[in-house]
């Protein structure tokens, strides 16, 4: 049983009452919200060790940071090093990307080492695994694609990127639209080509029942993946885009009837006048169900900045309603992410996340706020360092160019504003 | 040839050049809109005497007013009546959606007495005649495209066709599952043609035959969304938005056919999503013209819906919306009597002059400051003069208040004009 077909049933389960707690929600909310669909907890059911974490509706805005082999760097030490990193960064799930080296093998070490939810997409190792053994993405076969599926269902991966939604029509679409970036989805990619060599339909959207059956043997959440995402901001919200996203909407209709905890992946590169009215159509086409959001990058023209372009789209779509927000890093479009690019994308990533849950009003957002500008007018160091979104770097930054045995300021020395501003008022003076 | 395909030679044409002093800017931008396909001038080429329209990015939003005979109010002098009101009232279009009585005379006697652009639906021509004959599932193909082309040699300067109502795109508004379904109400009869017969929509598998007359008359196409929303539980739903990917596909088949096209749209629409509605529009069909019913802000005040669409049209008009079709206070309530029409234009004037304002649109604001100065003094023939409807201020000489005299000399106005160095109005 899923989580969803408990919540239809009336029960409030023991992932619901925490994610309640977490949340500061009553818990009765979130067990409508589920039933509903407008919120999930990725949960598989033969994993024990993760934290559940609720994302859809009302919650704070999550963070995904995703990890994993590249046949180039298929060291799977380093790849767990940026897990633990992300982590400690505050990253709300992991995805496990891998497409090197023992895929298994990396898949089964994250979720051991993790109480985070773990997502895949197992069309990387489908794909993979046809073309070590086949030759070829193109040699893949139907059967694979399922085969993965379940294994890794089987290991307790929580949540799966499905490309469901790609099909014979909505490729027509592509064709007919004259794009600039074509698809830039790895995964929407690797299927494309294959139904275009292979002249035949996506089996993961022919055969959309068997995703649900093992979705739901395992509660395997699904985030029906945005094959035919924007990879350019010339190319946002074209007729390819909403064909494919018309389509998921009638597969997370199947999904809920299925029993099946659904959210949908979406963009990818938005210019910032289209971010509000991506999100909102994904909301209306596909009836509210969750939606997790990679950026969106606000404009093509800063490689090596993208975790900044992202923390602004990211900001703009969260408020509009996305709820779960893929991070970026600066190694975006240039090469694969080391551990500093992982603490920075997902330090920017949480830093839009909650500028936006204090636009749409979560619970506890400008509470965080108030508490650090008590801390600041105190000029309590020690608690405005507790309080920052990154701890270490705050601390860091303030040793840099400050005596650490006096309480300081080098910024304005004694002409602290701070300090003015309580002695003219007669407040209690600090020392700046 | 067409306005596009003449604009694309780098020829100005007599149309263009009207439009562009009308609106107050340059040719250039006229010609260039028209080639971008940003821009339509509904003008049938065989045409001469007649005052054009520019509709489309940049220019002022304009306002069409649909008049005709109804399957049971037949007479047609009362339909020219209302032609003439619509007029005065200030409609820059006006589309004959005539059911009843014989439609070719109608059509005829409107288009010999107005003289801005006229629209039609042609297929309303079609199933109003099957009516008295084999019914609508009994319309054949050929028949319709004869009407096209009849339609077309009377002058007509811009048609609505419901093509991008695909069987693909029934398939996805039955998968909806929608609260009402189809209330197009051309759309409603093709769309159960097409079920009877289970073919594909004549209009969008014979695309090529409407282009070919299009282009051979310069009739301006406005594909018209047989799925848009009659509620707003529907709106921006995966039917409406199927159709609309459609309708970009056949809006780069008619631009590069040479032929203008714009694109009709809401109905009703829940105010949130007036401005996503707009930019889908202007995305997926790459910035053609949007010609948008209302939209009706809220479902719940039939007799007044002239009032809901002000409330859409201006917030449709603002974030883009090019063209509003008005509504009248008898939408959802009876059949339009005269005033109803004048109503309805005016109300529909009011929302594009606001969307003009929100967009900037040259001589906009001057507008409302003209007639703030004329308020201050009180400049009542001035305010006549500069009234979106004069008609609402009274004649000169019929001023109920000229001099007051309520506060028994104790004036708080003239106080205050005094002290700004102004002369005293009437309060």
């Amino acid at each position: 049983m899923t989580q969803m077909i408990k919540a239809l049933a009336g029960e409030i389960t023991l992932e619901m009452k925490k994610v309640a707690q977490k949340e500061r929600i009553d818990e009765e909310i979130i067990r409508e919200r589920i039933a509903k669909g407008l919120l999930v907890i990725p949960k598989n059911k033969l994993r024990n060790n993760v934290e559940p974490m609720g994302i859809g509706l009302g919650l704070r805005t999550k963070v995904n940071a995703s990890i994993g082999t590249s046949p180039n760097y298929p060291d799977i030490q380093g790849e767990l090093k940026k897990l633990q990193t992300a982590t400690q960064a505050g990253a709300d799930t992991i995805m496990d990307l891998s497409t090197g080296g023992n895929i298994d093998g990396m898949r089964n070490m994250t979720i051991q080492n993790t109480h985070l939810p773990v997502g895949t997409v197992p069309i990387y190792q489908a794909a993979i695994e046809s073309i070590e053994q086949n030759g070829s993405v193109i040699a893949m076969t139907g059967e694979k694609m399922f085969e993965v599926i379940e294994r890794q269902a089987k290991d307790g991966v929580d949540f799966m990127a499905i490309h469901c939604a790609i099909n014979q029509a909505v490729i027509e679409r592509l064709k007919n639209q004259s794009r600039i970036t074509d698809i830039v989805s790895r995964g929407g990619g690797f299927l494309t080509g294959w139904m275009l060599h292979n002249e035949k339909e996506n089996p993961l959207y022919a055969e959309f029942d068997r995703v649900l059956e093992i979705a739901k043997k395992y509660d395997v959440t699904l985030s029906i993946g945005d094959a035919i995402r924007p990879g350019c901001i010339a190319d946002s919200l074209d007729r390819a885009q909403v064909q494919g996203l018309v389509f998921v909407g009638e597969l997370v209709a199947r999904a809920r009837e299925a029993g099946v905890q659904v959210m949908v992946e979406g963009p990818g590169h938005v210019p910032i006048d289209q971010v509000h009215s991506t999100i909102q159509l994904q909301k209306q086409l596909c009836q509210g169900a969750p939606f997790f959001v990679l950026g969106t990058l606000v404009t093509d023209i800063a490689p090596g900045y993208d975790h900044i372009t992202s923390a602004i789209g990211g900001t703009l779509a969260a408020w509009a309603g996305a709820d779960f927000i893929c991070y970026v890093t600066p190694a975006e479009h240039l090469r694969l992410p080391n551990e500093d690019d992982v603490r920075e994308g997902v330090i920017a990533a949480r830093i839009a996340t909650h500028a936006a849950d204090i636009a749409k009003g979560v619970i506890g957002a400008k509470e965080w706020d108030l508490e650090m500008s008590k801390a600041r007018k105190a000029l309590d160091w020690e608690q405005q360092i507790a309080l920052s979104v990154d701890p270490e770097k705050a601390s860091q930054v303030r040793q840099e160019r400050n005596d650490s045995s006096t309480e300081a300021c080098s910024m304005c020395g004694n002409f602290c504003a701070m300090k003015v501003v309580s002695e003219y008022l007669g407040k209690e003076q600090h020392s700046c | 040839m067409t306005q596009l395909e003449a604009a694309r030679q780098g020829i100005v044409t007599k149309e263009m050049q009207q439009v562009a002093e009308k609106e107050r800017v340059a040719v250039e931008v006229i010609q260039q809109g028209l080639v971008e396909g940003t821009i339509v001038i509904p003008f049938n080429s065989q045409k001469t005497d007649k005052d054009p329209q520019g509709i489309g990015k940049g220019l002022s939003t304009k306002v069409s007013a649909s008049i005709g005979t109804g399957k049971n109010s037949s007479a047609m002098e009362n339909e020219l009546e209302k032609l003439k009101v619509a007029l005065s009232a200030g409609a820059h279009t006006i589309m004959d959606l005539s059911l009843g009585g014989n439609l070719d005379l109608i059509r005829r006697r409107i288009l010999a007495n107005c003289p801005v652009p006229i629209g039609t639906l042609p297929v309303y021509q079609a199933f109003a005649e099957s009516f008295t004959d084999k019914g609508v599932l009994g319309i054949d193909i050929e028949s319709m495209f004869q009407i096209i082309e009849k339609q077309a040699k009377d002058g007509v300067d811009f048609m609505g066709f419901h093509s991008a109502m695909t069987l693909e795109t029934l398939d996805r508004m039955t998968k909806q599952g929608r609260v009402n379904d189809l209330v197009s109400w051309g759309g409603a009869l093709l769309a159960g043609w097409m079920i009877y017969h289970e073919r594909e929509n004549p209009l969008y598998t014979y695309y090529d035959r409407i282009l070919e007359i299009a282009e051979k008359y310069d009739i301006t196409l406005s594909l018209a969304d047989g799925l848009r929303p009659g509620c707003l539980a529907d709106s921006l739903d995966r039917a409406q938005m199927q159709e609309l990917i459609i309708l970009g596909e056949l809006v780069d088949r008619a631009r590069a056919a040479g032929v203008q096209i714009m694109i009709k749209g809401p109905g009703h629409v829940h105010p949130n999503q007036i401005n996503a509605t707009i930019i889908m529009e202007k995305q997926l069909c790459q910035g053609a013209p949007y010609f948008v019913f209302g939209p009706l802000a809220t479902d719940v005040v039939p007799g007044h819906d002239h009032i809901t669409s002000a409330i859409g049209g201006a917030l449709a008009a603002g974030a883009g919306a090019d063209f509003l079709c008005y509504v009248t206070p008898a939408e959802h309530v009876r059949f339009p009597t005269i005033e109803d029409v004048r109503e309805g234009v005016i109300a529909a004037r009011i929302a594009a002059h606001v969307g003009d304002l929100m967009k900037g649109i040259e001589g906009a604001k001057e507008w409302d400051l003209e007639m703030s100065k004329a308020r201050l003094p009180w400049n009542t023939t001035k305010q006549k003069e500069v009234a979106l409807d004069p008609d609402a201020l009274p004649e000169e000489g019929e001023q109920i208040v000229t001099k007051c005299n309520l506060c028994s000399g104790k004036c708080a106005i003239r106080t205050l004009a005094n002290h700004l160095g102004r002369d005293a109005w009437i309060c």
